[in-house]
């Protein structure tokens, strides 16, 4: 009899537990499945030189501050390149949590750009499958360097000569996280410089693929190169190719890396790139970012 | 001896076959919360389900932990990516009880202090609880506002050496649940 009476206490008590599942079903019925995003395709809004589908999200602005030192090979006197850096500054900032805008000015050519970048796709599962992220970046860059290509000093010169200085780059950009660890992207990317050198292209059209590969935590390896329409065997022009390793701390993105462009600017490092990778053509180069918040993302 | 088995049976099954009073939240809040010279991080999730049933006090919470928002979207990516890990382990859940359940009085407004445990998983591990809370009737509006305090170490939430001096391992969470009557979806 006694076992009775056990017997039946478990079966409450098995209800009982039982019970919670109920409530537990009840919730997976009521609450409805959402579109899940995928966060931090990169961990940066660059690769290395080229930009990744990565924004700012609304009210974040980041303050980057873009170094290329000199040629890896030029030996002790120039410390290995490190006299002779080139610097750029930026602020970005997330209008929403889909576009961005920024403004840079940059040590080579003496130049000054302003970008936009939006999102068009957002890869995500759960109740939307969408397998890759879509962002387009465009660009508009204008070189105050006195004497560029034997142009009048700006302040001699109209408007007609001035927007000579102009180059504008756009790109789309195409990136799949792959897993946690792995990401690749796809940039085709189109280039048009309103003056070039004697025998240049005014047009570059270029296919850019990159990705980075997070070993461990905060430290990923990351890689780009772009083939491009402006290398010929009677140029001095390569093919962009840089390598590196990304390193984040709490509020700071690190990238260190080497590459053999020495233009930070897109139609600087698209259409002008001169390093040689098999001839130690090379720079170290470094960016850092920070980003504040200045207003609250939702 | 027989009969009262039977009839002890019985209401087992009528009890069962009673459709128990179950009250819900989709828009339960927690917020987190952890404070150091170094280092402040606040982040709210405004996206808690939970289900109570009044009869039984048995009571179960589920929520994304990607739902979590801070100001800073940075601290927001190493919330999910390196410590939560909601990639892994994207729900946390609490499966538990409310102790006191028989000595309040759902039928008419009022206020108590409630004593619950039961089982909270986070980051894929699982720790039994036991805590207090308050809760009140108002308007056929139950809510439920907890504080307390969970440890990252518990949870299997690692912390780098070079960050354990800004990010505290107690980490307070202030829940906040609004129920109103469940109705049965058609």
């Amino acid at each position: 009899m006694k076992n009775l009476y056990l017997i039946i206490a478990l079966v409450f008590f098995s209800l009982q537990s039982y019970s919670q599942d109920d409530l537990m079903d009840i919730l997976d019925d009521e609450v409805e499945e959402e579109i899940e995003y995928i966060i931090a395709t990169f961990k940066s809004t660059r690769i290395i030189n080229g930009h990744s589908i990565e924004r700012m999200k609304k009210g974040q602005l980041d303050f980057r501050i873009n170094h290329r030192f000199g040629q890896l090979n030029s030996g002790g006197y120039e410390l290995w390149g490190l006299d002779n850096a080139l610097i750029n500054l930026s602020f970005e900032y997330g209008i929403n949590d889909r576009i961005m805008i920024g403004f840079r000015r940059g040590t080579n050519n003496k130049v000054y750009d302003g970008s936009v970048k939006f999102s068009l796709l957002r890869q995500s599962k759960g109740k939307r499958v969408m397998p890759v992220s879509v962002s387009y970046f465009s660009d508009m860059s204008f070189k105050t360097q006195r004497g560029y290509l034997d142009l009048p000093n700006i302040s001699d010169a109209g408007f007609d000569i001035n927007q000579h200085r102009l180059a504008f780059t756009h790109q789309l950009l195409i990136a799949r996280k792959f897993n946690d660890k792995l990401s690749l992207q796809l940039s085709p990317s189109f280039v048009h410089r309103n003056i070039v050198a004697p025998g240049e292209n005014n047009d570059i059209y270029a296919l850019g693929i990159g990705g980075r590969y997070k070993f461990i935590r905060r430290v990923a390896f990351t890689f780009e190169y772009f083939y491009t329409n402006n290398v010929t065997a009677d140029n001095i022009y390569h093919y962009p190719l840089a390598i590196g390793f990304d390193i984040e701390t709490g509020g700071h993105v690190f990238q260190l890396f080497v590459t053999n462009s020495r233009a930070m600017v897109e139609d600087g490092f698209l259409g002008e790139t001169t390093g040689n990778w098999l001839d130690g053509g090379l720079y170290f180069g470094f960016n850092m970012s920070r980003v504040f918040a200045l207003a609250g993302s939702e | 001896m027989k009969s009262r088995i039977i009839l002890v049976l019985i209401f087992a099954c009528l009890s069962i076959g009673m459709q128990a009073q179950k009250y819900i939240t989709k828009t339960g809040t927690i917020e987190i919360f952890s404070e150091t010279p170094m280092f402040t991080i606040e982040g709210i999730n405004r996206k808690v389900a939970s289900v109570i049933n009044v009869e039984t006090g048995d009571v179960v919470a589920s929520t994304l932990v990607r739902s979590f928002k801070f100001k800073e979207a940075l601290v927001e990516e190493h919330f999910n990516e390196n410590y939560i890990e909601s990639d892994k382990f994207p729900k946390s859940i609490f499966k538990g009880k409310i102790m006191n359940i028989d000595k309040i009085d759902f039928s008419k407004d009022g206020s108590y202090e409630i004593t619950f445990e039961g089982k909270l998983t986070i980051h894929g591990t699982t720790n039994y609880i036991k805590e207090k809370g308050n809760l009140t009737i108002k308007e056929g509006v139950i809510t439920v506002i907890v504080d307390f305090s969970v440890s990252l170490k518990a949870y299997k939430i690692k912390v780098e050496k070079s960050y354990e001096d800004a990010i505290k391992d107690d980490i307070l969470l202030k829940i906040h649940f609004d129920y109103k009557p469940y109705n049965k979806k058609k």
